[in-house]
């Protein structure tokens, strides 16, 4: 498989994700060293999380408590679902060891690059995915590193990381806005957010807020 | 909970999501459960932007995240909501505010 005609077109389309996700590591590893996680632990969570958004959700949370910080990684989680049916759509007959190994980087971006090579007719989805998710786990974990080890001298609020961190999410929002009731649900999201940070602990603000809008694109449906 | 503790939930539960359909394949959750499902991560993710960019100081502030937000919309109208739209234009927006009001 490693050296099939598929693996060598996943690594080639991936080049991109490599050196965007490493630089995202890094953001992640200061971010992480910096909001008290020791470095050996940042870099551990980034080996085993293998997820930016539940990540940054993390340490972005982490002065909140893990109630907070559980609720968010399983509504961050939540958008897995349908990529994992789709995934087992496509994989089909694969060993559970093979599956499994699939889903545990089963991320936006090397998802979106797998649908879109086996609707182009790539001859070996596994190998294709298992290329690119070798490429962004790369980085994700060299970019952690650095972030984490080297990074100290960089301040993450003169550096602007948070407003990366906040524009990370709204970029993972974009593509899922496609029609008119998606764009009802994400205002709702906005005023929700704003209500609840005026009026509710820090603790239950945004996933308050995301419950409300959630329920507000239900409401819609109906 | 300590801080390993944390990180092996937060691993656990991205872990349990991503192999939800993987281990035994069947048919996406249907009905208000499913609908639910399908609109709550885009919720979230703009509740977390919003929290992050918008109302960063516990109130809606008028300062370069706001800008970035601003950018980041755009970017995301004129990039066909391209994730690194989102984030270039809004990044570009973000220090160019900065730059100008401090």
């Amino acid at each position: 498989m490693f050296g099939n005609a598929s693996f060598r077109k996943g690594a080639r389309d991936s080049v991109l994700i490599l050196f965007a996700v490493g630089a995202f590591g890094v953001a992640y590893g200061v971010l992480a060293v910096d909001a008290g996680l020791s470095q050996t632990l940042t870099l551990f969570s980034s080996v085993i999380i293998v997820s930016g958004a539940a990540q940054f959700a993390m340490v972005g949370l982490l002065a909140a408590g893990p109630v907070p910080i559980l609720l968010a990684a399983t509504g961050l989680g939540l958008r897995h679902l349908p990529m994992s049916a789709r995934l087992a759509d496509i994989i089909e007959s694969q060993s559970l060891l093979t599956r499994l190994r699939l889903a545990f980087i089963l991320v936006d971006e090397t998802f979106g690059l797998t649908i879109r090579a086996h609707d182009a007719g790539v001859d070996d989805v596994v190998a294709y995915k298992t290329a690119a998710d070798l490429m962004l786990y790369s980085g994700w974990i060299i970019g952690t590193a650095a972030g984490a080890w080297f990074g100290s001298s960089i301040d993450p609020e003169a550096a602007g990381i948070g407003v990366l961190f906040g524009l990370l999410f709204l970029g993972l929002a974009a593509p899922m806005v496609k029609v008119r009731r998606d764009w009802v649900v994400a205002g709702a999201a906005v005023v929700a957010t704003l209500i609840a940070t005026a009026t509710l602990p820090v603790a239950w603000q945004v996933s308050t807020a995301a419950v409300a809008a959630s329920l507000v694109g239900l409401a819609i449906d109906e | 909970m300590s801080d390993l503790a944390l990180v092996l939930g937060v691993a656990s539960i991205t872990f349990a999501t991503r192999v939800a359909f993987l281990v035994k394949p069947r048919s996406a959750p249907g009905g208000r459960v499913g609908r639910f499902l399908e609109v709550f991560p885009l919720a979230l993710f703009i509740a977390i932007a919003t929290s992050g960019l918008v109302a960063p100081l516990g109130s809606a502030q008028l300062t370069a995240n706001l800008a970035g937000a601003l950018g980041g919309v755009i970017g995301g109208v004129l990039f066909r909501r391209s994730l690194w739209g989102v984030l270039g234009l809004g990044a570009a927006c973000f220090y160019l505010a900065r730059a100008i009001i401090g």
